[in-house]
């Protein structure tokens, strides 16, 4: 895939999320409407509470809108049925989590076929496939390793990975340098930006991280569940 | 994929799985013991009826099991024991002629139950032989020689070598009556059958109570008591003769039988308890693996996986652990059973129960002691890892994740 087309690939409108937490309604947003387009870099910053994991969790079907819907190349996300949404998430989603969130027991080459396996991708063009992906992310020679084997930062290497092998619409990032140090952190984004830039892949961070903020041509601000700012950069 | 995943999470969560199948195996033995030794006792009970005393099949004249009459007679017994003999399953045929009378010793009397038999063939039906524990058995032909109940010798105060005179009324109406000697107690493990019985060789009785060529019972031992009711049918159809009747042991001794059959399901009631126990103990550990694991499931789910194949994943965890602790189960159960078989559990009081004295419980070996345990084992493993599965199936990826 090659970039600048700009295609819109997520579309939330209206989006309000009510938590219930002990009975006290908690509004996380408050009616965002926002656009992702094919091939962004885009980060959604904010404070504490501001709604970013909400947010995220929302357009990748994980959490289901209060009000509002969610639209990706057209479809509306709130009327999928569960599995449905596990097709969705499958097809269109990668994810990398804070926490890198692997199977702990399956191995490298394992966790990173783990979705192709789903979408019964044959054996033969999965083993190429993670090979071939290992290598970029730099993770050659461990494909047999179990994830408590390896460093955090080879860790996330690998939920990259995971999250990019089956080259899904748009890969979201929730914290993804939280539990990394600076130069390990920054080392993965320079990564997936050169990603981002050579494969077109839209990429959307939920981050605190100022090196984040710093590499992403797109900053949202979010507070008190409502878009604050919208900037695009370069 | 769900397979490997769930194979490895077993090894993965050792104490999980230590706990999980300590349950299951030890609800398993417990339930294996339980079958093992009430079908052990059960089998005991029914062998002291059957094999030692009324045989697994009897043959009369029609009516006599339910109003005996001493007039109630086979005549051809010959011919029909050598049909009976000819018959699948059949180990071996005896007849016998039942009176009563009166028993006298010296000075003392009391009443007498009067068995004729044929020693041969009783030797080998129910091993008479060995019931005799004093003196010898009766000789092979008639000879005037008797051989009496234990409590019988005591009540008459007989001793080997006494002549013991038989008073009663014959099948043609004459006074019969005539002087024996006893050459043997015997113990025929029945209290009631050692306070009155006289056993004769069927010559003698045929003589004093003028029934030559004359039975009241054919006894038949079969070689597998399981299989009693379709032989019983096959000497039916093979004997063709309504004015016999062909009863299986349960239907002879029927009161006996209902009564053990209430009691079985007194059994069913603690089998019930024990299956119960293992269910809440499975149900809690994979309740407690399938919260523990909130988190994994919910990220199984944000990357794809549909709720079926976490449903499976759960379900083929608790598979793989009951099919391992059924072939551990099953293992302990078949050596605690056989254990129990052989030395046997002594009971607090030994009992008698209709006249049939026991003293310990032994168990017994046998498919339903690992069948009905390994059913009910994974039935009850499968049915309360549902909640559990489907909990996990249903499970919201993004609240999941936030469990730590």
């Amino acid at each position: 895939m090659n970039q600048t087309e700009k295609i819109d690939v997520i579309t939330a409108e209206g989006v309000t999320k009510v938590y219930d937490a002990d009975g006290i309604p908690v509004n996380a947003l408050n009616g965002v409407d926002l656009t992702i387009q094919a091939g962004e870099f885009t980060a959604i910053v904010g404070p504490s509470g501001s709604g970013k994991t909400t947010f995220l969790n929302i357009i990748s079907g994980l959490d289901a809108p209060t009000e509002g819907k969610v639209s990706l190349a057209g479809k509306v996300i709130s009327e999928m049925s569960g599995n449905e949404l596990s097709d969705y998430r499958r097809d269109n989603i990668g994810f990398i989590f804070q926490a890198y969130n692997l199977i702990p027991v399956l191995t490298v080459e394992e966790n990173v076929e783990y979705i192709m396996l789903l979408a019964g991708v044959p054996k033969a063009e999965r083993h190429k496939r993670v090979i071939d992906i290992l290598k970029v992310v730099g993770l050659e020679g461990v494909e047999d390793r179990l994830p408590t084997q390896l460093s955090g930062g080879q860790q996330q290497r690998v939920a990259i990975a995971r999250a990019m092998v089956s080259e899904p619409t748009i890969i979201l990032a929730d914290e993804p340098t939280a539990n990394l140090d600076s130069k390990t952190g920054a080392d993965l984004l320079e990564m997936m930006r050169k990603l981002n830039t050579e494969t077109g892949m839209t990429y959307l961070f939920s981050t605190h991280d100022p090196l984040v903020m710093e590499r992403a041509k797109r900053l949202i601000t979010l507070r008190d569940g409502l878009v604050e700012s919208d900037e695009a950069r370069e | 994929m769900m397979l490997k995943i769930a194979f490895r999470n077993i090894f993965r969560q050792k104490r999980r799985t230590i706990l999980t199948a300590l349950a299951m195996i030890v609800g398993f033995t417990l339930s294996s013991i339980v079958i093992g030794l009430s079908d052990g006792a059960y089998s005991n009970v029914i062998e002291m009826f059957t094999g030692n005393r009324i045989g697994h099949i009897q043959v009369h004249r029609a009516g006599y099991h339910d109003k005996p009459s001493i007039y109630k007679t086979i005549s051809n017994y010959e011919s029909i024991g050598k049909m009976i003999q000819n018959e699948d399953g059949v180990e071996a045929w005896t007849p016998r002629i039942y009176t009563g009378g009166l028993g006298s010793v010296d000075e003392r009397s009391t009443a007498v139950r009067i068995i004729g038999i044929d020693v041969a063939r009783e030797n080998i039906a129910t091993n008479f032989n060995k019931k005799v524990i004093e003196g010898n058995t009766l000789s092979e032909t008639a000879l005037h020689e008797v051989v009496i109940g234990e409590k019988l010798a005591k009540t008459l105060a007989a001793t080997l070598g006494s002549k013991i005179v038989l008073f009663s009324q014959a099948a043609d109406g004459s006074i019969a009556n005539d002087e024996y000697t006893i050459v043997g107690i015997a113990d025929s493990g029945d209290d009631i059958t050692n306070r009155v019985a006289c056993y004769l060789h069927i010559d003698d009785v045929q003589e004093l109570f003028v029934l030559e060529g004359r039975v009241h019972e054919i006894v038949v031992i079969v070689s597998n008591i399981n299989k009693v009711e379709r032989i019983s049918n096959a000497i039916t159809e093979r004997l063709h003769d309504t004015s016999l009747e062909v009863l299986p042991w349960y239907q002879v001794v029927k009161s006996f039988y209902d009564a053990m059959q209430k009691d079985k399901q007194g059994d069913a009631v603690a089998r019930f308890i024990i299956v119960f126990i293992v269910a809440i103990g499975v149900l809690n550990t994979v309740l407690m693996s399938v919260m523990e694991r909130t988190r994994e499931y919910g990220v199984l789910k944000a990357v794809g996986t549909k709720p079926i194949q976490v449903f499976w994943l759960v379900i083929y965890e608790v598979v793989i652990i009951t099919m391992g602790s059924i072939v551990i189960g099953a293992m302990l159960g078949v050596f605690f059973n056989y254990l129990l078989s052989v030395y046997g559990v002594s009971y607090a009081e030994g009992f008698t129960l209709a006249g049939v004295e026991f003293g310990k419980m032994y168990a017994e070996v046998n498919v339903a002691c690992l069948l009905v345990p390994a059913t009910t084992v994974f039935v009850s493993a499968v049915v309360v890892s549902l909640f559990p599965a489907i909990k996990a199936a249903r499970i919201m990826p993004a609240r999941a994740m936030r469990i730590h």
